[in-house]
């Protein structure tokens, strides 16, 4: 335990499995407003991405536009972090939250 | 392939590739859209930053290739299925980093608007909001004309 410390001064057995569980469960991929992109290309990167119809896809960036924020998937983290890259990829701003529902 | 070529005016867009170029330097440094993911691993998080921002550069260099010979002597480009998507992405990151870089005194609502007086605005910033708005109608003509072929890509 000393020597593992000493080398990983930056976690421990016990913080790891409990970042393990902390990132159980659902998780909620939110896209957040910004200013710069275009409503037209918004539109078309949820469409890119989540492969949502035109009407949903209008939907969330409608949301996303007047709220500030739109929940535009939920899962598992893993594969919720994958959408939050491939949204950066597209430079959209998201977040991921734990789904306190489940 | 489906493509599009689009004539542009030559003295009108000539100019704001310089502001591109002078952004494009610091693309490779930071993202354009900051990562805000919080509980990601250290190490994973150096990945998916290193990644991209080699994606960002690779896509700012393809919206600078469009304006190659053709484009200094005819005023054209073209736009394809091979670069829309790139293009398209690139556009935005640059469009983020004028914001942050020029833009940041415009409020947010003038700028989703485009409702400014241009002759207001001080030299560098009224260059760097046509090179924003240009950069917008390169991504609305890309959406309007070429959307399928990234939706399928």
């Amino acid at each position: 335990m000393a020597y593992f410390a000493e080398h990983n001064p930056h976690t421990s057995p016990e913080s790891h499995g409990a970042t393990a569980l902390a990132l159980e469960g659902i998780w909620r991929v939110v896209v957040l407003n910004d200013p710069v992109n275009l409503m037209s290309y918004v539109v078309m990167v949820f469409k890119k991405v989540f492969g949502f119809d035109e009407t949903t896809a209008r939907r969330h960036m409608l949301e996303v536009h007047e709220q500030g924020r739109s929940v535009v998937w939920s899962g598992l983290r893993e594969k919720a972090e994958a959408y939050a890259f491939t949204l950066q990829q597209w430079h959209l701003t998201a977040v991921l939250e734990p789904d306190e529902a489940h | 392939m489906k493509r599009i070529e689009v004539k542009l005016s030559l003295p009108v867009v000539a100019p704001l590739l310089d502001v591109i170029k002078s952004l494009s330097d610091t693309m490779g440094r930071t993202l354009s859209a900051p990562l805000t993911i919080a509980d990601l691993d250290p190490e994973f998080r150096e990945d998916w930053t290193a990644e991209l921002l080699e994606a960002q550069t690779s896509d700012v260099g393809v919206l600078l290739a469009l304006f190659d010979d053709e484009f200094f002597s005819e005023g054209v480009i073209a736009l394809d299925e091979k670069n829309a998507e790139p293009v398209v992405r690139a556009c935005a990151a640059v469009r983020l980093r004028l914001r942050e870089n020029y833009l940041k005194g415009i409020a947010d609502e003038a700028l989703e608007s485009s409702d400014l007086e241009l002759e207001e605005l001080a030299e560098p910033v009224r260059k760097a909001f046509m090179c924003y708005l240009f950069l917008a109608t390169l991504q609305e003509l890309i959406i309007q004309h070429l959307d399928s072929t990234i939706l399928e890509g």
